[in-house]
């Protein structure tokens, strides 16, 4: 279990692959030129940070005509949410995380207006 | 041209690749990976109509036209859902064999963006992997896929009266669900 989870791990642990994670999930489908150009890392390291990602399978690559095309792959971050979750746990867990953004969403639009 | 979506599932399963074939393509249980529905076909080859029904027979939810069956590596047929009148999409399963048991992936695409069929598979995707994986390597469910096929079971009576099967016969399927109609983004 340990071999499958260490990977997934690892490639989230660097700021810079959550955020190309963040950047896949939102757009399926993009090529690596597209998540280079987002990020003002060197490409070199970019590409090192995708190799990471898809070690874990975070992220999967499908080659589409000459492009390799990048997809966010959900299925490790389930797996983690079932290994420390049960049925019971999950119910509330969902509630009080729900609370918590709505909480700060509607403090964030306050201090907005505030400041406009 | 319409835009269309595509999304990648993919699992380690630590088990024979035929037992995780055998699973994918059996027509003579209920699916649990697949809301417990039964895959329904006159024949698994290509060009064959499919489609899948509630536990009870009743109701059709996703009908398609099996468009290629490479045992045990490739699977995928053209998908509609019932329900909707969105355009169909294409589902393919790619299983590899690989150190430790079978790289599985689920690959939608051509979903027409914005509609509730990108909704669905989206959401759908994930619960169908998971649940294979937990079928075929463990012989149970997780909480989870048991959870939603109750749902499934006690909700059915709400399912809407154009998902009956008899609206949705198996010879009518390649005319309503024909490859040709499923638009893919090309390159």
């Amino acid at each position: 279990m340990n071999a499958l989870f260490d990977p997934v791990f690892r490639a989230l642990a660097h700021p810079d692959r959550r955020k190309i994670l963040d950047y896949v999930k939102e757009n399926p489908g993009a090529s690596i030129n597209d998540v280079s150009s987002e990020f003002s890392s060197s490409r070199i390291a970019v590409m090192k940070h995708i190799r990471r990602l898809e070690e874990a399978s975070l992220i999967v690559s499908e080659k589409e005509g000459r492009v390799r095309r990048l997809y966010f792959n959900v299925i490790p971050i389930q797996m983690i949410y079932d290994r420390w979750t049960d049925e019971y746990s999950a119910l509330w867990a969902k509630q009080i995380t729900k609370f918590k953004y709505k909480l700060e969403a509607g403090s964030r639009s306050r201090a907005r207006k505030k400041r406009a | 041209m319409s835009k269309t979506k595509k999304a990648v599932f993919k699992v380690l399963i630590e088990a024979p690749i035929e037992d995780v074939w055998r699973e994918l393509t059996r027509t003579d249980a209920l699916l649990p990976f697949f809301f417990n529905s039964r895959m329904e076909t006159p024949g698994l080859e290509v060009g064959a109509p499919m489609r899948m029904q509630s536990a009870s027979g009743k109701y059709t939810g996703v009908i398609g036209e099996i468009l290629e069956y490479t045992p045990p590596t490739r699977y995928s047929h053209t998908f509609r859902f019932t329900n909707l009148d969105d355009s169909p999409c294409r589902v393919t399963y790619e299983l590899k064999e690989v150190a430790g048991g079978v790289e599985f992936k689920l690959i939608a695409d051509g979903i027409p963006a914005g509609t509730k069929t990108e909704k669905y598979m989206t959401q759908g995707g994930d619960y169908i992997v998971k649940t294979l994986k937990a079928v075929v390597e463990e012989r149970s469910l997780p909480f989870q896929s048991r959870f939603i096929i109750l749902m499934c079971k006690l909700t059915e009576r709400f399912t809407p009266a154009k998902c009956r099967s008899e609206l949705w016969p198996l010879g009518n399927v390649s005319s309503t669900a024909s490859k040709d109609h499923v638009v893919l983004d090309e390159e």
